[in-house]
């Protein structure tokens, strides 16, 4: 695969701000998820008063309704439970990542989440296959969680 | 709701594909009068008019803007109109806006209720398109920064299914052969002038694993409308009413992460007793029916839909779709429009036009894709991220 690739921007000429691609925007309850995962730290919310653990996180347990929570440290392990291969027909901001791997990795501590596979041939992706979290540093504020095979 | 206590007498349609040059409004208008003149009633009689959200706005021109504003009453001449309103759930509209007319109904301030859908993609810019549905089907802080798609979304739910299951992707591909087949039977479908073969299917550009284009639904301009109206009017004006025997309903979720059904490949699970209920409550059996309208929107999901039906084993309807059985001529006629991936996805209106082509062949209205002699059928629509789920058995009569 020596055929060196064009880009999207200047095969259509895009703005810059066409190919900026969408960031997560923290809320009051989230901002906390987000500043740990810039120290490359995966947290979770459990409520205090029941021990359910949400995420996507919400303003008060989903379960029991309280306020009350603390964020704990994921071990950030997970296994894949499902995945799609990214080929064609994605916003222009992800165009020059095809092919790219969305998938959904299910935690010990229970949540299931979206994520990219990323070091990992597409041939060798296993449904149940174990994975580790990676950092993606993609702005000043925002480092996305992703996932590595083990 | 009482079994068969609300009936619809009368529905209109127009082409579904690339029509640019024909607006949202022309489409509410044409479709509104269309239903009326099939109902046999009088513009009148109509006491409300519900209208289905419009995906996507044109700041210029808002159709939403314009409906929740009362715009339709007044351009299709409904001066005995007296309630006005829109009512969106994303896919699973066709049955919000159904439970709305028939809350107007209940309600006793009219015997006769406009249900009116309509939408125009065209004319926004596929990357405009591509953008909306991005963050329609998937969660903007959690799942968008990832690249992920309403595509991928499927692509998932698809590729767990066909691991748990065995479900052959030849299987999954056969889904949108028999689709194709009932779409080359109606006259306003999208596709309805090539059949294609799974090789076609399968051979067709990959778009996301393992999905491939023809596996994934074409956004398309169209509308739809019916008039719904009490079973005791019904009977009075409409020689075939079409009677709501029994409906059920269920919520999952909006992130699918948090399904309520963890192992997606057993969606059906979820599926189940929701039409379980809805059978009941009709005083009829998934054996009793003569078609089974399913929403699927992608292949997979009508297979897991049918598994959720209590007529097949679940993980063995990708078999029976592959043998032709739910093809036009087979034993379970299934979803006789085509729907989204060959009738064309029309926003809110995908559920809509099954709908409506449910009220058609049980008026025996059906033309070419007419099942002979049907009296009974079930219906399911749902939206978002596979959130909810709605069953509806209808009947062109009310079973002893
Ligand atoms: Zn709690």
């Amino acid at each position: 695969m020596s055929e060196k690739k064009v880009s999207i921007k200047d095969l259509l000429g895009l703005s810059d701000e066409e190919m900026r691609k969408p960031l997560p925007n923290p809320t009051p309850w989230s901002r906390p998820f987000w500043e740990a995962a810039k120290q490359h730290r995966l947290v979770l919310r459990r409520c205090s008063a029941c021990g359910n653990i949400d995420h996507p996180p919400y303003p008060y347990c989903t379960a029991c309704l309280a306020d009350e929570h603390e964020w704990i440290e994921a071990q950030g392990k997970g296994t894949l439970y499902a995945y799609a291969v990214n080929y064609y027909g994605v916003p222009f901001p992800f165009w020059d990542d095809m092919p790219y791997v969305v998938a959904m990795i299910d935690l010990p501590e229970g949540p299931r989440m979206i994520s990219n596979i990323v070091e990992c041939d597409i041939e060798k992706l296993r449904n149940g296959m174990e994975l580790e979290v990676v950092f993606d540093d993609v702005s000043d504020e925002i480092s996305l969680p992703k996932w590595k095979p083990v | 709701m009482e079994r068969g206590e609300f009936a619809i007498i009368g529905t209109g349609e127009v082409p579904c594909g690339h029509f640019p040059e024909r607006s949202e409004f022309e489409i509410a208008y044409t479709v509104a009068r269309e239903a009326i003149r099939d109902a046999g009633i009088d513009v009148k009689e109509i006491g409300a008019v519900v209208c289905a959200q419009h995906i996507m706005s044109n700041p210029a021109n808002d159709y939403n803007t314009e409906a929740v504003f009362g715009r339709l009453p007044e351009a299709i001449g409904a001066r005995g109109c007296k309630i006005t309103c829109m009512t969106s759930s994303g896919g699973a509209s066709s049955f919000s806006l159904r439970k709305t007319a028939e809350g107007i109904l209940h309600s006793g301030e009219t015997d006769t209720v406009l249900v009116v859908h309509a939408q125009r993609f065209s004319q926004f810019t596929p990357n405009e398109q591509a953008k909306y549905f991005s963050v329609a089907g998937s969660d903007v802080e959690w799942e968008v920064p990832y690249g992920m798609t309403y595509n991928s979304l499927a692509a998932m739910v698809t590729q767990a299914y066909m691991t748990h299951t065995g479900t052959t992707i030849e299987q999954i591909a056969a889904v949108c052969v028999a689709n194709r087949r009932w779409a080359m039977l109606q006259p306003n479908a999208m596709f309805n002038k090539k059949e294609i073969t799974v090789d076609d299917v399968l051979s067709s550009r990959m778009v996301s694993y393992p999905l491939t284009s023809l596996m994934c639904n074409v956004l398309a301009d169209g509308g739809s409308a019916f008039i719904m109206t009490t079973a005791e009017k019904a009977r009075k004006v409409c020689s075939k009413p079409v009677y709501i025997l029994g409906e059920a309903s269920d919520y999952s979720h909006r992130t699918i992460t948090r399904a309520k059904k963890k192992d997606l490949e057993k969606l059906w699970e979820f599926l189940a007793p929701v039409a379980k209920t809805a059978f009941e409550r009709a005083g009829l059996g998934p054996e009793d029916m003569d078609i089974y309208q399913i929403y699927g929107s992608y292949p997979c999901i009508q297979l897991i839909v049918m598994d959720a039906l209590g007529m097949w084993e679940p993980g063995s309807t990708g078999a029976l779709v592959a043998s032709g059985a739910t093809s036009p001529g087979g034993k379970y006629p299934v979803t006789t429009n085509g729907e989204a991936l060959s009738f064309g996805h029309t926003g809110t209106g995908v559920g809509i036009a099954l709908l409506v082509e449910s009220v058609r062949q049980l008026q025996g209205k059906a033309g070419k894709a007419q099942v002979e002699g049907a009296r009974f059928l079930i219906e399911n629509t749902g939206g978002g991220a596979f959130m909810d789920c709605h069953f509806t058995v209808l009947g062109n009569e009310i079973p002893g």
